[in-house]
């Protein structure tokens, strides 16, 4: 008896201990994670945590300072790059560990490792896209120059001295609720972190969207309703700017610009649409347009905004540089800021730079393709997924032609039996393999003038940029800058033909003939992500790029700037005015006001009052993006349908379609198909997408009240956590802005860093901020510190020391490295 | 006396092992302290709770909470009574049923342990 209550009390206990000790499908290890020892408590910061004040480190060689401002920026003062370097890694892993480890799985397609099976997918398509491969290569390649490697090594090295004294009590948190360790840091992970970028910028494409189009309406459709430069367009460079070189053989278009092969159910394509919207303004005024006699710069680059941030505030001092700035976490170096002499920053180049080409195989083993009339030899890879609570790893094989590796997903991987499989190679220049990236803002960073920056750029590869640039010298400039593809006129505007030669890339354009102005004469440079020249430019760079109304808003407004100073450029970065609306809604309440009815409707009341700003108060501006969204969708949902599975297409361009309603009222694409016996004109059209958008209004948020339909309660920003963790992200920020406005704020993109920074020639005076915080560590206040702020549109004054030994009252402490 | 020796013996242990060596220290005081199963649950299971709500309350304390109701979040949207509950009571709670039972259910082990051999 007394030995049956042994087992039976010790089985309990045993039993208990061991169910809580380990995760449960989704759930944790609980004892472990609840335990105040070891668990999530321990997470807990308190709210002035800041490191010992001496850490003794192996990886240092002289004794580092790390000076903490009052928002927790950490300035490391060091006496040579490599420790600068280490301690950049060291600081980075100590507050944003999980977050770039999370980008490098993402990008090499093992997330599934850690979250399981609803990972696989994406993780089966960033493999086939072959990121990890590409940046193994460019590892490879990039290390031949000492310095690169030099730099990324000592990076590394930080990270790892941060991690390897770790313990599971100070992991950060989401480790301990997925239940993962972190790995070893290294070189390949830095370009993997960039490898992200690339996709995040250039990993779209319409190639099949268009394909459809033009195999359903022909090319003179195509031709009038996706044509390859808008009507309402300023671009980057302004217009009438001299190229001043001679440009190379364009290649001609050959007679054949498309693939011949049918394209019927062949491809199901997973690939996102090119999203050249995923954009970013920015701009630097002269001289003679500011206070000062100095230029001023601003840059707000636009991404998914997400908790941790994507960026990270940072100075770095040593006998080479002294740079402020925001930084990537994973990546060494600032990527947007501004030293004493210089200030740059980036906006996306919306480019074609990701091209599908129709490859036929000789048989099913996909061994062999037709190219150049003969049969060439495909390369092949296994990938191979550990995928969490499956018993065996997943295998998929991944083919790769000269163009580049197919990709195709599960609808199509069906259709294998057909008798000449058709498979799509993608040629992407993510994949491209030197590795030099870095080195431009290796080189930015230490920048003292208009030459510097001109050499820095020639490095730098992809995603293209739009650099921007403003020295104490009274220069500035704009480069849209990186490797870009040599093309005929619409290459890859369509899916192209894999066996024919001349539809191969042909070449780069040279780096020195990457559009440039410098000191243009109407004084300031800008862009958000617009066109980056007006046709006259010698090459083809693509057909679709962002929207133009922020590019005519930014500049309008720097047209008539006079006397500028760091608060007009701010209030520029912050406004809201619909350009859109100052087009279009007039001529669109003329239709509606023909009906007398329509004009006693309260939202039309309400419309014909509206400022026409984006304002977070505004319920003007929540009716009108509803409206023109329903407009466009009612207008060619029917004949372009973006969401039809067999064969998508993508809508004309905004711009297009209010050519349409203004030049061509009656054109036929006002009809809606789908009614047999009518005939649906303009008229019709707009009065019904007003109703049905006052309609879907209503049902969501209740009657028209200027609280409910309050354009930010609708638009409802919110800052999620990067790991989709509930609870961990900030929900409905009251702010304004919108897709084509200045101030980019959308349901979950926006501005992800606003920087002003104004020249001098003694010493700069800079501020920014993003929506989030240094911390990664959802239970530091130093974790989304920074939302209520940059809703409001307010920046941070940045603190730039001139040495460690700077006085300032916003200084909280100091933490040295010594060596161990 | 068993609940003092538990509470200072687990304390200086968790700092430096696994959160589950409660459950051995549990075990192995009670087996050789404890005159009663219950005593014996009562005096383990007491010192943990106390020993983790302290702690915990110091740490939470120290960070306003934050912590604590984050993971709140993330729970209620899993489960969704968790919703209605207030967050620091039921999470506290949470926990010290946890450790105490833990700790309770082996120091019981432990005792009849001792029983058994006597």
């Amino acid at each position: 008896m007394k030995f049956v209550k042994f087992i039976i009390s010790l089985l309990a206990a045993a039993g208990l201990t061991y169910a809580l000790n380990r995760p449960l499908g989704a759930v944790p290890a609980l004892g472990r994670l609840f335990s105040p020892f070891e668990g999530f408590w321990q997470n807990g910061e308190s709210k002035l945590a800041l490191p010992p004040t001496n850490l003794q480190l192996d990886g240092v060689t002289e004794e580092v300072d790390i000076i903490f401002d009052d928002n927790r920026v950490p300035h490391v003062f060091a006496k040579n790059d490599h420790d600068a370097y280490f301690t950049q890694g060291y600081l980075m892993a100590r507050d944003r560990l999980w977050q770039m480890e999370f980008y490098t799985l993402a990008a090499s397609g093992r997330l599934s490792e850690v979250v399981g099976e609803r990972a696989l997918e994406l993780d089966r398509y960033s493999r086939r896209m072959g990121m990890a491969d590409a940046a193994k290569k460019v590892y490879e390649n990039g290390k031949t120059n000492k310095i690169f490697d030099e730099v990324l090594n000592a990076y590394a090295a930080g990270v790892n001295a941060y991690i390897n004294q770790l313990k599971y009590k100070n992991l950060p948190v989401e480790y301990k609720i997925i239940g993962y360790q972190p790995e070893e840091w290294s070189p390949y992970k830095t370009i993997l972190m960039m490898m992200n970028m690339r996709n995040v910028l250039n990993g779209g494409s319409d190639d099949f969207r268009m394909s459809n189009a033009l195999s359903k309406y022909g090319m003179d459709v195509v031709k009038d309703l996706f044509p390859n430069y808008p009507s309402n367009e300023s671009p980057i460079i302004p217009t009438g700017t001299k190229w001043n070189f001679t440009p190379m053989q364009v290649p001609a278009v050959p007679a054949q610009t498309t693939a011949t092969l049918s394209t019927s159910e062949t491809v199901a394509f997973s690939v996102p649409q090119h999203s050249p919207e995923i954009g970013s303004n920015n701009w630097a005024v002269g001289g003679e347009k500011s206070a000062t006699g100095l230029p001023i710069l601003a840059n707000d680059p636009h991404l998914q905004l997400t908790l941790p941030s994507i960026w990270y505030q940072m100075q770095l001092c040593t006998p080479t540089m002294n740079v402020y700035g925001a930084c990537l976490p994973g990546a060494p170096g600032v990527v947007i800021g501004f030293n004493k002499d210089i200030a740059w920053g980036v906006t996306n180049v919306g480019s074609d730079v990701m091209d599908f080409y129709q490859i036929k195989f000789k048989d099913n083993s996909k061994k062999e393709y037709w190219y150049n009339g003969a049969w060439k030899a495909t390369s092949m890879r296994v990938e191979e997924f550990v995928v969490k609570g499956r018993p065996e790893s997943l295998k998929d094989t991944v083919f790769s032609t000269h163009h580049g590796p197919i990709v195709y997903n599960t609808a199509s991987d069906k259709n294998i039996n057909q008798n000449v499989p058709v498979g799509h190679a993608m040629r992407w220049v993510a994949l491209e393999k030197e590795g030099t990236d870095l080195m431009a803002f290796y080189y930015l960073n230490r920048a003292k003038n208009y030459d510097d920056y001109r050499k820095a750029l020639t490095y730098y590869v992809a995603p293209a940029q739009n650099f921007v640039f403003a020295s104490n010298q009274n220069d500035i400039s704009i480069t849209p800058n990186g490797k870009l593809p040599l093309k005929w006129k619409e290459q890859g505007k369509f899916i192209m033909d894999g066996s024919n030669p001349a539809h191969d890339w042909q070449g780069w354009i040279p780096v020195d003939q990457n559009p440039t102005v410098k000191n243009p004469a109407r004084g300031f440079v800008s862009s958000a992500n617009q066109f980056s020249t007006d046709p006259t430019y010698p090459y083809y760079l693509g057909w679709r790029f962002a929207p133009s109304e922020r590019a005519i808003r930014i500049n309008e407004r720097l047209e008539k700037m006079q006397k500028a100073t760091v608060d007009s450029l701010r209030m520029l970065q912050n406004d809201n005015f619909n350009v859109e609306a100052r087009r279009i809604l007039p001529v669109l309440m003329k239709i509606l006001n023909a009906d007398s009815s329509e004009t006693k409707n309260p939202a039309y009341q309400t419309l014909a009052k509206w400022n026409m700003k984006n304002d977070a108060n505004e319920v003007g501006a929540t009716i009108f993006e509803r409206w023109i969204k329903e407009l466009r969708y009612i207008v060619f949902e029917d004949e372009f349908p973006m969401k039809d599975l067999k064969s998508p297409m993508t809508y004309p361009s905004r711009n297009r379609m209010w050519d349409m309603v203004v030049k061509e009222p009656t054109a036929k694409w006002f009809d809606d198909v789908s009614t047999k016996n009518k005939q649906e004109t303009l008229q019709d059209v707009v009065k019904h997408s007003f109703k049905a958008s006052i309609d879907s209004l209503t049902l969501k948020h209740g009657s028209m009240n200027p609280e409910n339909w309050a354009w930010n309660k609708v638009k409802s920003t919110d800052i999620n956590h990067l790991g989709r963790l509930p609870g961990f992200g900030r929900q409905d920020i009251p702010n304004g802005g919108g897709a084509g406005i200045v101030n980019a704020t959308t349901e979950l993109n926006g501005p992800s860093w606003r920087m002003v920074v104004q020249l001098d020639k003694g010493w700069p005076k800079a501020y920014g901020l993003y929506p989030g915080g240094q911390s990664g560590n959802p239970a530091s206040p130093f974790y989304d510190n920074m939302i209520d702020k940059w809703a409001k549109g307010e920046l941070n004054e940045l603190l730039f020391m001139k040495s460690k030994d700077e006085k300032s009252s916003r200084i909280l402490g100091t933490v040295k490295i010594i060596k161990k | 006396m068993t609940y003092i020796i538990i509470l200072i013996v687990s304390a200086v242990a968790q700092y430096f092992l696994p959160w589950w060596v409660i459950a051995p220290i549990a075990f192995a005081i009670c087996a050789w302290k404890s005159k009663t199963a219950f005593g014996a649950y009562a005096a383990a299971a007491g010192a943990i709770a106390t020993l983790w709500l302290g702690y915990a309350f110091y740490l939470n304390s120290n960070n306003d909470g934050i912590m604590l109701h984050k993971i709140a979040g993330l729970f209620s949207e899993n489960i969704k009574f968790l919703k209605n509950l207030p967050v620091t009571p039921t999470y506290f709670l949470i926990m010290a049923i946890i450790g105490s039972q833990v700790a309770g259910l082996s120091a019981t082990a432990g005792y009849h342990f001792r029983q058994f051999f006597k």
